[in-house]
């Protein structure tokens, strides 16, 4: 066991943990923050995707001691409100079906957008090759990317 | 379906309309979200019938019967209640139902979410709910008004008096209406008058799903919960013969418990009980089922489908037409249509015979299966991701030996069913957990432990032949099916030891014009468990139903579609679904150089649907599909939106049956495991998939949560056929060389 501090969604944590506890179940267990999704437990299907200093990753294979003293951002950090432009994008296109996966297909997105405002197809392809959805909104995801980067560059940017 | 059949418990207060029950962890608004963990319902919620409570202070709450699983029944049944009540629906909030009698599917009797049955069976019954407490708050309003009722309207959440511009608000009335007697039959609203059914709607947990606050059965929590890892016999049918607790003692776990067939570590977190349960020294009894792989079972499919042993299920014109060493078994003489005669067998210039075969396959919802449950002295509270909320009640008496009013079922939101969570076994491993430490305790599966131990699609072998006279028309056709059972799990009393009705759906209301046709079938045993998956008996059947078509129009060197609409030309519902698809596609243009089109048609799940999909192969076998046109006619689309979502889904669903994924066995065992050998689709392998509707007005409704991939599959592997010339009779398309690009 360890005290590790971190910066979650712009604000200090602190947890007593193992640090060899991957940062999802430290979200979900020792944060609270439940939004963020357990799907593989080997970084394959992209569920539990964050972002680590900006960056995506899977945080059900990256151990907490990892992101001692690191910024991340979960699917509560994008906004509550539904005012980041991938979330106002997602609802546009009622992306959503079980909805389980889109946490992660929202951070994979968002990374995308702040790495590259105006993605084509196949740059949307690989940044997303990751991320499974068995419910199959992928066309609804693409679009909803489109739509993003549209909203974003009008507003001036993107952030992450 | 008359109003009149409606049972007397629809009228009836529930626990969930009484407004006592404890109720799902957060309730839904369509234009906000309130979440909210047990909020019960305030006293002053006045029920006018199970499906429906108004408190005083005008807030409008309509119980959702069924699960939730991305399908947006959550969304279109509530309103289509809304709509008839005259609800203004940006009020209207919603609560998932309890295990609760009142909430049975009324043409089974049984309270579950599947089959595709939601719209088709509740459409009915939310109308005349809906409508049966607009006429009580009418009649109320006119009352204190001293008015006949027929000069009042309901609308956005008011009564209104036409004449005097008066109006109500239904809280006002709610108390006054709620003493009225319900009508049996109240007046509907004609089509014209809906604001809400027909459209595109928002669903209603769409925020919650888009800012991470949506309640998934894996992220419920209780006060005072644990965390249970857990791990069955590897080996279908096998037990645990050992456990060392011993080997696990330096994790600091609760307990190691056993659960049914397995064991389940119980720890403060569960990655605290995963580490712990990777370490746990358990040994397996194997049984007889360790010497079961696919090729065995592939053993097993082939003598059924060499041997005499058939039950002829269907028949039309002389069921003899097409010689057959075996005699006639009829599964219920009394049930083969009149008209079905036994002849000598006639003499074809063409017989053509094919066999073809689809996979197991494992659902892996993106949720792994999950539960939570808290047995306490006084029952047990279970809280999950199921679509079978009255089976999960079921099990849980039967395990414990309680009343069902000591057994509260509490469904979340579910990451994916696709048939899955129908099954209680998730949730009496969480019972079992928790009863052993006397705590709230949340089951999670791993990855592995859901594709090793799911309840898979079963694999299915056919035999098509058919005869072709000296003009080449299709005279006669015989099917012979071998599946394992479906139902046996989800609807014991369907099936019997020699009959299952979902293994052979899609094969009895065939369009197609041949006057001669059998069906004959055999239910397989097999020692793996099998149960119902997204497009259960269609998915096998019209793949292999509309390959041989294909082949039929092909030997004929007819063009596919032309094939299909003589076939058809005296069913205009299915030739205006064929026009259509065929319209929309270009079909009768060239495709573009390299291009090459198939085409798909049935009725599935009560809707007529066709697909025609535009692809080409490269010299590797790398498929790139340019397009996917598809068509349904479901009667009435009760929403635009989410229907398309769900066929546009099922293209994809169609892609993994129809390419990429399989489950095999070795030594009793499930080979795959996780994501990277149990492949699904990604998203570079999306094709453009265009999605069109025929509103038919066909009633019963047909069911559009699974009809998706079931056209999708044939069309796929017929374009295939035409871009290489190679027809694949097996599936997945991946063992015979091809890949998505």
């Amino acid at each position: 066991m360890k005290t590790i501090s971190l910066i979650v969604n712009g604000k200090s944590a602190s947890v007593q943990v193992d640090p060899s506890k991957p940062l999802l179940w430290v979200l979900r267990e020792d944060l609270g923050l439940t939004g963020t999704k357990f799907g593989c437990g080997m970084a394959l299907c992209g569920c539990c995707t964050v972002h680590l200093n900006g960056d995506a990753v899977r945080s059900c294979v990256t151990p907490i001691g990892r992101a001692e003293g690191q910024r991340v951002t979960t699917i509560e950090g994008l906004s509550g409100d539904v005012s980041h432009p991938i979330q106002q994008a997602w609802l546009a296109e009622q992306v959503p079906q079980c909805g389980y996966c889109q946490p992660g297909q929202m951070m994979s997105a968002a990374c995308l957008l702040a790495a590259n405002p105006n993605p084509n197809d196949a740059d949307i392809d690989n940044a997303m090759a990751g991320n499974l959805c068995r419910c199959g909104t992928y066309q609804r995801i693409r679009r909803a990317i489109h739509r993003a980067a549209g909203i974003a560059n009008a507003k001036g940017g993107h952030r992450r | 379906m008359s109003q009149t059949h409606f049972s007397r418990r629809f009228f009836l207060q529930s626990t969930a309309a009484a407004g006592g029950g404890l109720l799902l962890s957060c309730i839904f608004k369509p234009a906000e979200l309130v979440h909210a963990q047990s909020p019960g319902a305030p006293a002053k919620d006045i029920a006018l019938n199970a499906w429906l409570r108004i408190s005083a202070d005008d807030r409008v709450t309509i119980i959702c019967s069924q699960a939730e699983m991305g399908q947006g029944i959550m969304t279109t049944l509530p309103a289509v209640l809304a709509d008839e009540l005259g609800a203004d629906w940006a009020r209207v909030q919603l609560e998932n139902s309890p295990a609760d009698p009142a909430y049975r599917n009324p043409r089974i009797n049984w309270q579950f979410t599947g089959n595709s049955e939601s719209t088709t069976a509740f459409y009915d019954v939310m109308r005349t709910m809906g409508a049966s407490a607009r006429e009580m708050l009418i009649a109320a309003a006119a009352d204190r008004w001293k008015v006949k009722p027929e000069t009042c309207r309901a609308e956005n959440g008011r009564v209104i008096h036409r004449a005097s511009r008066r109006s109500f608000k239904f809280g006002d009335l709610a108390e006054a209406a709620a003493r009225k007697t319900p009508p049996a039959n109240p007046p509907l609203k004609p089509a014209s008058q809906w604001k809400l059914v027909g459209k595109s709607l928002p669903r209603v947990e769409s925020r919650a799903k888009i800012n991470g606050s949506a309640i998934f059965g894996m992220d419920f929590v209780t006060p005072g919960m644990v965390y249970a890892a857990v791990r069955t016999s590897p080996v279908f049918g096998g037990k645990v013969a050992a456990v060392d607790k011993a080997s696990v003692e330096r994790f600091g776990v609760i307990d190691v418990v056993p659960i049914p067939d397995g064991i389940a570590v119980v720890a403060k977190s569960y990655w605290q009980a995963k580490q712990a349960l990777d370490e746990l020294k358990v040994t397996f009894e194997d049984g007889s089922g360790a010497s079961v792989s696919s090729n065995t079972l592939k053993a097993r499919y082939r003598a059924a489908m060499d041997g005499k042993n058939w039950l002829l299920v269907h028949a039309t014109g002389n069921r003899d037409a097409i010689p057959h060493p075996y005699l006639d078994v009829p599964l219920d003489k009394q049930a083969l249509p009149a008209g079905d005669r036994s002849e000598p067998a006639e003499t074809y210039p063409t017989m053509v015979s094919q066999e073809y075969e689809s996979q197991f396959l494992a659902h892996a919802t993106m949720e792994p299966m999950n539960c939570t449950a808290h047995v306490t002295a006084d029952g047990c509270e279970v809280w999950g991701p199921t679509q079978g909320q009255e089976m999960a009640q079921n099990v849980v008496c039967q395990m414990l030996g309680l009343p069902k009013d000591r057994v509260r079922i509490s469904r979340t939101l579910l990451g994916g069913g696709f048939g899955r969570r129908l099954t209680a076994d998730f949730v009496a491993q969480a019972v079992a957990a928790s009863k052993a430490v006397g705590m709230p305790v949340k089951v999670i599966w791993s990855r592995e432990e859901d594709i090793q131990h799911d309840i898979y699609r079963p694999a299915v072998l056919h035999r098509i032949t058919a005869a072709i006279d000296e003009f080449g028309r299709l005279r006669a056709m015989a099917h012979r099916l071998v599946s394992p059972s479906i139902l046996q799990y989800v609807s014991p009393p369907s099936v019997t030891d020699i009959y299952d009705p979902s293994c052979l759906e899609g094969l009895l209301e065939t369009h197609y014009d041949i006057p001669n046709t059998r069906v004959d079938f055999q239910l397989l045993k097999v020692p793996v468990p099998t149960s119902v998956m997204r497009t259960t008996g269609y998915g096998p059947n019209i793949f292999a139903f509309e390959s041989f078509i294909d082949e039929l129009a092909y030997n004929k060197g007819a063009d596919p579609y032309t094939y299909r609409r003589e076939l058809l030309s005296k069913n205009p519902r299915a030739l205006a679904v064929l026009d259509l698809a065929t319209e929309k596609s270009g079909w009768r243009n060239p495709a573009p150089a390299g291009h090459f089109r198939g085409i798909a048609f049935a009725e599935a799940f009560r809707t007529f649907t066709c697909h025609v999909v535009e692809l080409s192969v490269d010299k590797s076998g790398s498929i790139k599909i340019h397009r996917v046109v598809v068509v349904a006619d479901a009667g009435t689309v009760l929403d635009r939106g989410i229907t398309t979502n769900s066929l546009e889904g099922g293209v994809v669903f169609g892609l993994s049956y129809a390419v990429q994924s399989e489950i095999t066995f070795d030594k009793g065992r499930v080979v795959q495991s996780n994501f990277h050998d149990y492949e699904i689709p990604r998203m570079p392998e999306m094709p453009p998939v265009e999605v069109y509707f025929i509103d038919s007005g066909a009633r019963p409704l047909g069911g559009t949560g699974e009809v998706g991939p079931v056209t999708f599959i044939p069309a796929l592997a017929n374009a295939v056929f035409a871009a290489t010339g190679r027809r694949i009779r097996s599936l997945p398309l991946n063992k015979h060389g091809f890949r998505l690009s």
